[in-house]
């Protein structure tokens, strides 16, 4: 009897030494980064914290990849017309060079929380940039905001995220509601300029935050414009079949079908609509699912006509000079072309680091400070906004707005609105199946 | 039964002074995770382990757990210490519902059936604007004090709140183990039909079991809206929480008492410890660590840790020729 | 009207296709008590080996049907022999978690050899649509529903009238019986292992005709698979077709007129429903 409990008692402790093993690095993590300034620190180090592995690993692994191109920037020496480029490492730092330590939030918000802290803590980075899915970020951004270090975000567009009042959030990319402002905003011109009358609304959407999000701020805008939502579908992420939500759409016949899809539902739908032989006047992806390279890379020929949404363009390697050096460099880097929301990580990384090092300190304060400072041009920026300046109460970017696209015979994506920056005509209504 | 009274005192002495040692937030947060774990895993083995009642349902009660306390929270301003005993009442309501058809079932159907129940509740809340949908709720923050339930300053607090949590659950599954209930439950595993024909009136234990069990993986529940601050259908009712549950106790020893914390003990730290080493190159190699192991130790240690202790201590009492004390095999 | 009749015609379709891979696993089950969790991934990798014989030598994934069936009947043999037969005699819980580990296991070698990323295989042999009268058609999903029900009808013909085939019966109908007449158990699970692996190897590759091809494609699936088979009851064949077909048909007729949200759910209700009333599914006998 006696042994068992001598046996167990050791379990228990060889289990929390081999524990504390990992751990034993905090002390010194914890002796005094804070508040060190020019001269002394030789790295920066900054967290980023993505979901690398599990279901959303492809979208986190570009993420990681974007963060990585912006430290490039930052630590080498470039001929770039954006902050920092220029110059080896943070001038303000002395030269110090930006190091990036990773985290991976597999997808589930409990770990992202232990690992945002563990980067914090134990790593002693000085923010934390990340981490894609809202519910992630929720979970990440906690952390930060408990343990007081800034937190940066590129890409959750779920509204409530900077709703919560936090003082150490930041997010650089519209979201939900500014998102679909900016389109019914569209469909104005569209009748004001080319007599379209865009009146049924259908909305189709994958049922968790992004999709929700999404169709809660079509809602919104269809009462607040006078339009009619007729057909509201929400479906399961994954489907293993779709048609039964595409007879719903088709008997429904929307002049306009917004969907808020990951690719692969994207995908199902596009391939069911062809097979039950119907088209609407307009498919309008919400970014996400529409603008990831396999959309295009699978469908081919099915995709062309297909409107979306996206806060990126890669036309903009064509029109905006600083886009086609950072994705020159980012080719020979990578091997492959800006797609998808690596721009926004760059961009994340860089307007990051830029404050971190007008900052001129690694105390959590001064870079909060310097953030809130924030006025970055739109003409060093690999986006199509105006620049990067965040609300000082919600810290939401003021200057994020979003391009309409559409994917021509070509498979390219083409810009079709803002009408004054348009690279292509915009073809409405889309053919139908037979027509094509 | 002195000394086994000092080891357990030391143990827990242990684990309150632990934390003040080593402060880092990473460390007390596996910690937590460990004991949130091992809470909710222990509550599962009074149904799996005891009863043998295989549910891969219980992230539902979980999922109830949060969903109450923070509603109430959020409508009411009901101090969450108030919600989570609510949300532990509610839990057993809907334990006694589910447990209906449920229990009508055996086997895999019964394990089947759960996984069904737990995908119609989770679509519900999923689908359910007031409750938030696949929004989620956000939990404002508030004044950091023991009553809102929300400290920020420090991890400490959810520390010692999880740990006296999981020390309550244990002491329940004690009592149960050394009551008649222990005994009831534990015939029904063996030989349903058997422990019948002795008259014991199976399906009301099975539904005892369950209720308790739903009560305090409810408990889990809130504690992890509070914790977390954020809470969605597919954070806190998914199908993988309640199969990271069962596996928790399936490592430790399923109807072994201290199965589920020594479950819990190796498996939240090696899963961290082999994200940290391996996990930064994003490769994912540590699920396929991962995975191996499950296989592994489902094929060569079936009883889990807890199982493979005893059988040691066993054979060295018995090598030692002493007395073999028949009634520890199964405790 | 129309419309009712396409939502059968389609429920159908589909139907066949879970039919299809709910038989692998209602086979195992039914010879040898085991529910195969990985089943989900055995589909995957089904669908993987279409996927690179296309890429590599430009197989048209019904050209690779054999080699596919093949493959995973391989794997399956391979599971049997190195890890479940180290589970026959251990706890329930045991012998699902062996597969369940294995899926895990399964799964993320994939995602750690080939990333997440989404492939389909571009101009197939089978493609397009056909109509009758306003009912559309899709041909790769007839396609695989006739290939449902040849691979069904061979497993079926295999059982009843071949020699191994009865053995495998008789095994599962009583294993020590059968070992008692000089029947090889182990090497009757194995080979029940083969089959169901090379029954959702076929599966995976006519999958690829209309479907993609992703690491996690097993998950859905397999959710859905277990229902089949429990639908159909445990160890039927026949079963697993009807169960499959209904699956389709009431998955289509949910979407429709309850809501797609809820299209799961609803099959997930009716599943526990049936299986109330009647435990042993539609046409268990055992």
């Amino acid at each position: 009897m006696r042994r068992k409990w001598l046996m167990i008692l050791l379990v228990i402790v060889l289990s929390f030494s081999t524990a504390l093993m990992g751990c034993s690095s905090t002390e010194k993590a914890k002796s005094g980064d804070e508040g060190k300034t020019t001269e002394e620190v030789k790295v920066i180090k900054i967290g980023v914290i993505y979901p690398l592995t599990g279901g959303m690993a492809s979208a986190g692994q570009d993420q990681k990849v974007g963060v990585e191109m912006a430290a490039k920037i930052v630590n080498g020496s470039y001929d770039l017309d954006i902050p920092l480029a220029k110059t080896e490492g943070l001038p303000n730092f002395g030269g110090a060079k930006v190091e990036l330590v990773f985290a991976d939030t597999q997808g589930d918000p409990k770990i992202g929380l232990g690992e945002a802290e563990r980067l914090i803590e134990e790593e002693g980075v000085v923010a934390l940039i990340g981490s894609y899915a809202s519910s992630n970020t929720a979970a990440t951004s906690q952390a930060a905001e408990r343990l007081g270090v800034p937190f940066f975000n590129a890409e959750s567009t779920q509204h409530g995220l900077t709703e919560r009042g936090f003082q150490w959030f930041f997010r650089s990319i519209p979201h939900d509601f500014g998102f679909t402002q900016n389109l019914f905003r569209f469909y104005d011109e569209l009748e004001e300029k080319k007599g379209i009358k865009v009146q049924k609304i259908g909305s189709a959407y994958e049922n968790t935050q992004f999709g929700q999000g999404s169709n809660e701020a079509q809602k919104h805008f269809v009462k607040e414009s006078n339009r009619e939502m007729v057909v509201d579908i929400a479906y399961t992420a994954n489907s293993t079949d779709v048609t039964s939500e595409v007879i719903k759409i088709k008997e429904a016949k929307p002049d306009v079908l917004m969907m808020a899809s990951y690719v692969n539902d994207a995908i199902l739908f596009q391939q069911t609509l062809k097979q039950q032989n119907y088209m609407p006047a307009a498919i309008i992806g919400m970014e996400a699912g529409h603008v990831d390279k396999d959309y295009v890379g699978v469908l081919g020929k099915d995709a062309t006509h297909i409107l979306t949404s996206a806060t990126w363009s890669s036309k903009l390697i064509e029109s905006k000079p600083i886009v086609a050096k950072v994705n020159e460099m980012y080719k020979q880097e990578y091997g492959k072309a800006l797609a998808g929301y690596v721009p926004h990580a760059i961009t994340g990384g860089l307007v990051l680091m830029d404050a971190i090092n007008r900052a001129g300190s690694t105390d959590p304060e001064a870079i909060k400070q310097a953030l809130l400072e924030t006025d970055y041009p739109g003409d060093s920026l690999i986006m199509p906004w105006q620049g990067v300046k965040f609300d000082p109460e919600t810290h939401q970017n003021i200057y994020g707005s979003n391009l309409l696209l559409q994917i021509d015979e070509e498979g390219e994506y083409e810009v079709v609105w803002p009408f004054d920056v348009a690279t292509k005509e915009l073809v409405w209504p889309a053919p139908s199946w037979g027509e094509r | 039964m002195n000394k086994k009274l000092i080891f357990l005192i030391v143990a827990v002495l242990i684990l309150f002074f632990l934390p003040l040692i080593y402060k880092a937030s990473f460390f007390i947060h596996v910690l937590i995770l460990i004991f949130m774990f091992a809470m909710a895993s222990q509550a599962w083995d009074l149904v799996g382990g005891y009863t043998g009642q295989i549910s891969f349902g219980n992230a539902i009660f979980f999922g109830i757990g949060a969903y109450t306390s923070t509603l109430l929270y959020m409508h009411w301003s009901v101090t969450p210490w108030i919600g989570m005993l609510v949300g532990g009442v509610v839990a057993v309501i809907v334990a006694l519902i589910v447990g209906y058809p449920a229990f009508k079932l055996k086997g895999h159907y019964f394990l089947l059936a759960t996984i069904g129940i737990g995908e119609i509740i989770r679509t519900l809340f999923l689908n359910w604007p007031a409750v938030g949908g696949a929004q989620g709720i956000f939990i404002p923050f508030e004044k950091e004090s023991f009553w809102n339930f929300q400290f920020h300053s420090s991890k400490l607090p959810y520390y010692y709140i999880i740990l006296t949590l999981f020390i309550l659950t244990f002491l329940v599954s004690y009592f149960v183990e050394k009551s008649k209930l222990g005994f009831y439950f534990k015939a029904i595993r063996e030989d349903e039909d058997a422990a019948k024909a002795m008259g014991i009136h199976t399906q009301k234990f099975k539904f005892v079991a369950f209720a308790i069990s739903a009560f305090l993986t409810a408990i889990t529940g809130t504690f992890y809206a509070q914790y977390l601050m954020y809470i969605d259908p597919n954070s806190v009712m998914p199908f993988m929480l309640s199969t990271q549950i069962v596996l928790v106790a399936i490592l430790g020893g399923m109807g072994y008492l201290f199965g589920p914390l020594l479950g819990s003990l190796v498996l939240i730290p090696l899963s961290e410890l082999t994200r940290v080493l391996l996990g930064s190159s994003g490769s994912g190699f540590h699920l396929v660590i991962y995975g191996l192991l499950i296989m592994l130790i489902s094929m060569y240690k079936p009883a889990g840790l807890a199982g493979w202790i005893q059988e040691w201590n066993f054979n060295k009492k018995k090598a030692a020729g002493g007395e073999v004390d028949g009634t520890t095999i199964n405790s | 009207m129309d419309i009712i009749l396409q939502i059968i015609v389609s429920g159908l379709l589909i139907g066949f296709v879970y039919s299809l891979i709910a038989i692998g696993l209602t086979l195992i089950y039914g010879v040898m008590d085991i529910v195969n969790f990985a089943h989900g991934a055995f589909l995957m990798l089904g669908m993987f080996t279409a996927y690179w014989l296309n890429q590599l030598f430009n197989f048209d994934p019904l050209l690779s049907l054999p080699i596919s069936i093949i493959a995973i009947y391989l794997l399956g043999w391979l599971s049997y022999k190195f890890v479940v037969n180290k589970v026959l005699n251990a706890p329930p819980v045991a012998q699902i978690f062996v597969t369940f580990g294995l899926m895990v296991f399964l799964e993320n070698l994939a995602l750690f050899l080939w990333s997440p990323d989404f492939r389909i295989i571009k101009d197939t042999f089978v493609s397009g649509d056909f109509n009758i009268g306003e009912i559309m058609f899709n041909i790769p999903k007839l396609i695989a529903a006739l290939g449902s029900v040849l691979i069904t009808g061979a497993i079926f013909w295999f059982m009843s009238k071949t020699r191994t085939g009865r053995a495998l019966k008789a095994t599962a109908i009583n294993r020590d019986a059968a070992k008692l007449m000089g029947i090889n158990t182990d090497k009757m699970f194995a080979l029940a292992w083969g089959i169901g692996g090379g029954a959702v190897g076929a599966a995976g590759a006519l999958l690829t005709n209309f479907y993609y091809i992703f690491p996690t494609v097993g998950a859905t699936f397999n959710l859905l698979a277990f229902v089949t088979v429990a639908l159909g009851g445990f160890g039927s064949i026949q079963g697993a077709l009807v169960a499959g077909l209904l699956i389709g048909i009431i998955e289509n007729l949910a979407g429709v007129f309850i809501g797609p949200a809820f299209k799961y759910a609803v099959v997930f209700a009716i599943f526990i429903l049936v299986i109330v009333i009647r435990p042993n599914g539609l046409m268990g006998g055992k």
